[in-house]
């Protein structure tokens, strides 16, 4: 998530006015700081109770599909009445306004999750949103950058763009309407408009104006639209950025150019950057983006296992840093670890996706107020340097695709997006050369 | 040859039977170094491992009044090495007192006290059965190396859970003897078996066990060797471990996963063939 195109929003003048403007909402509504006194102990007290060893891992008694549900109730709950989600929910403030960005992606997980159940309500909950999206665009295709605030000139953002595009194929796929792939076209010509020769997105579109590999996930949201538009242009665009992000790859599996100033390479970043190269390498039958992405993937998985957890942020060469946990990082490693298993049939992915569920499934909140049951905090603990205080909707929405994608995995449904699945009733290939994309 | 027991903790069953076993085969240890057991990290360890009532019941076999509790040991296939006249050994110390050689207790047998221990008993050979990660200082104090006895092919499947991997990924069960490196089992081999799953097997705790009183046969069997200089190390392959398709290290199994390797295991055809003694199935791999 990006909160704004601009360096000084990360500024520490900037950064202290939020939080003395954060704290003050704790005056306006002194309800909250019951549940903010007790989630802050329940994190303190934590770590004495879970001894860390070799054997262990972190286990949950949660079943994952009582966490699913109550991570989309959560959702659902954040959904505004203008049609877009919050967000956030800050133990502070309360709910944000709706953001476009996060509601442009949570919208192929309200449609997976209504396929799973048969739920009309979270069909009509993605519509909902998907037509206040159509009143955002503007009229070069573009998504503004930042909440939704009638006061601020909307600002062009490439990576927002790139976001709710995912959400505007999945619109058009689920309902076949000609509206929602003419706005997801002009999005995508928009895009590609917008990209530098070298494939890279910079300038006034970009966050702080600059590169990021990380964009990833817009030349993923391009390849999805290629898939659907069937137009060479969106393909290019997003393979042109692919090439790009592969310049930056190193031998250790690290990837440069995450490239955010004023604050570190978050896991979230580092996912977002994985994620995207391994999903738009998968649509777009790029070994070479895949194996990237792969190895990449192994290097945290190794650091998962042997330190029990992945830090909160990370450096060149996977040096971790800030020793917070990332949730909706462990959440994006979970689905890129559990595609890799689809992809390589290597069960050390499942097992390690298995774990990292277990670990974000038992710091749900639960049995408490409404606004707070099933969301996923941006830092563990609560006071990390990643969103700390708040429950944040993307945090939901990729835990949630993680538990769906778990629960597809394991009870080997047949269904299209899951067809590539290998049965765990036969045997993985061990010790392959090279993994092989779809 | 001077051969050192290196051990998690002197109520270790499997370091009490190495050190029985390999004195009952005429070799005893020159001393047996020890991690205390009643530190805050073992304990939970354990109590994690094996929950709190059988922690318990260990306890008091370990430590109660030794009428009560004299038959009680958690890996039954170590009986016939633990046995000794009117009950079995139930510390190291116990062993120690019988043949006749030194336990050395300590907080960690990388502290410079294990190393000047050590060097005081000038080891030829260490035998690992449990503790903590040796270093590289630790290491060099034995002549010929330490040995581990590692419950898979090596090296095909490297880590934790080993057992449960190889069902898990079809790879033979087997046990592998080999010298300790700096790496997780990453050493050179000594002597490679594979282990057929007995008929009456239907369990990991219990596959377990059992390997792990074969593998105890299985470092006399190459102790012999090393001393007849008849086995030779052979070196495992180095590669590079951020590449998966290079990396055999697996890691502490899911309960899921761990589900699906028992119904595998309990699908296994058993093999009756080759058994060397009655709690195993080794056989040449």
């Amino acid at each position: 998530m990006q909160t704004s195109n601009s360096v000084s929003a990360n500024s520490k003048p900037a950064k202290a006015a939020r939080a003395l403007r954060e704290a003050l909402g704790l005056i306006q509504n002194p309800l909250r700081i019951a549940p903010l006194i007790s989630k802050i102990a329940a994190d303190s007290v934590r770590p004495a109770l879970s001894p860390r060893h070799l054997y262990s891992y972190s286990t949950s008694k949660i079943p994952t599909p009582d966490a699913l549900k109550s991570l989309i109730g959560w959702i659902l709950r954040a959904q505004r009445s203008d049609g877009g989600i919050a967000a956030y929910y800050s133990f502070l403030t309360g709910y944000s306004d709706s953001y476009p960005e996060v509601t442009g992606y949570i919208i192929p997980t309200l449609y997976d999750f209504a396929q799973m159940t048969r739920d009309n309500a979270l069909i009509s909950a993605a519509e909902q949103a998907t037509q206040w999206l159509y009143s955002l665009q503007m009229p070069s295709g573009a998504f503004p950058a930042g909440l939704h605030n009638s006061k601020n000139t909307p600002q062009p953002s490439v990576f927002n763009t790139g976001q709710i595009l995912q959400g505007l194929v999945r619109a058009y796929i689920e309902k076949r309407s000609a509206e929602a792939l003419r706005r997801a076209k002009a999005a995508g010509d928009w895009l590609a408009s917008v990209q530098e020769p070298d494939g890279a997105w910079s300038g006034a579109g970009a966050y702080q104006g600059q590169s990021h590999t990380y964009y990833s996930m817009v030349a993923w949201a391009l390849a999805q639209l290629a898939a659907e538009s069937g137009e060479k242009r969106h393909a290019e665009a997003a393979e042109k950025n692919i090439d790009w992000v592969l310049t930056h790859a190193r031998p250790s599996g690290w990837i440069d150019g995450i490239n955010l100033q004023g604050h570190p390479s978050y896991l979230h970043f580092v996912a977002y950057l994985i994620q995207g190269l391994l999903e738009c390498g998968i649509l777009r039958g790029r070994n070479d983006a895949v194996a990237a992405a792969e190895r990449a993937a192994w290097s945290l998985l190794r650091k998962f296992e042997t330190h029990k957890r992945l830090a909160g942020t990370y450096d060149t060469d996977f040096k971790a840093g800030q020793k917070f946990a990332c949730l909706t990082g462990n959440a994006q490693m979970s689905c890129v670890w559990l595609r890799l298993f689809e992809v390589t049939g290597d069960s050390r992915y499942l097992n390690a996706s298995l774990k990292i569920n277990d670990l974000v499934k038992q710091l749900l909140p639960q049995n408490s107020r409404p606004e707070l049951n099933g969301g996923v905090a941006g830092s563990h603990p609560l006071w990390g340097a990643y969103q700390p205080m708040r429950l944040i909707g993307w945090g939901a929405k990729f835990f949630a695709d993680a538990l769906m994608l778990e629960q597809r995995i394991l009870q080997r449904p047949e269904s299209r997006a899951t067809a590539s699945v290998k049965p765990l009733d036969v045997d993985p290939p061990r010790f392959e050369a090279s993994p092989c994309a779809s | 040859m001077r051969v050192v027991v290196l051990c998690s903790s002197p109520f270790s069953e499997t370091g009490c039977a190495v050190a029985a076993r390999l004195a009952q085969a005429g070799r005893i240890p020159v001393g047996a170094l020890s991690l205390s057991s009643w530190d805050r990290q073992t304990l939970l360890r354990k109590v994690g491992q094996w929950g709190l009532g059988d922690s318990i019941r260990f306890a008091r076999a370990k430590v109660g009044p030794t009428k009560a509790n004299r038959q009680q040991i958690r890996n039954t296939y170590l009986q016939k090495m633990l046995a000794r006249e009117g009950g079995v050994f139930r510390s190291m110390f116990e062993v120690a007192q019988h043949y006749g050689f030194p336990v050395k207790p300590c907080a960690d047998q990388n502290s410079p006290q294990a190393i000047e221990q050590l060097k005081q008993w000038s080891p030829d050979v260490g035998i690992f059965t449990g503790g903590n990660i040796l270093r590289e200082a630790t290491l060099k104090q034995f002549r010929l190396g330490v040995l581990n006895s590692h419950l898979a092919l090596l090296p095909e499947i490297r880590g934790m859970s080993s057992p449960e991997w190889s069902v898990l990924q079809g790879v033979p069960l087997g046990i592998t003897i080999h010298i300790m490196d700096a790496g997780i089992d990453t050493g050179p081999i000594l002597l490679r078996r594979e282990f057929a799953k007995p008929p009456d097997c239907d369990s990991f705790p219990d596959l377990r066990n059992r390997m792990i009183a074969a593998g105890i046969d299985l470092i006399v069997e190459t102790l012999a060797a090393l001393e007849a200089k008849s086995v030779a190390p052979t070196q495992q392959t180095s590669q590079p471990a951020n590449v998966r398709a290079h990396d055999s290290q697996y890691y502490v199994m899911h309960d899921r996963l761990k589900a699906l390797a028992t119904r595998r295991l309990r699908e296994m055809r058993p093999s009756t063939s080759r058994n060397t003694a009655d709690h195993a199935g080794l056989h040449n791999g």
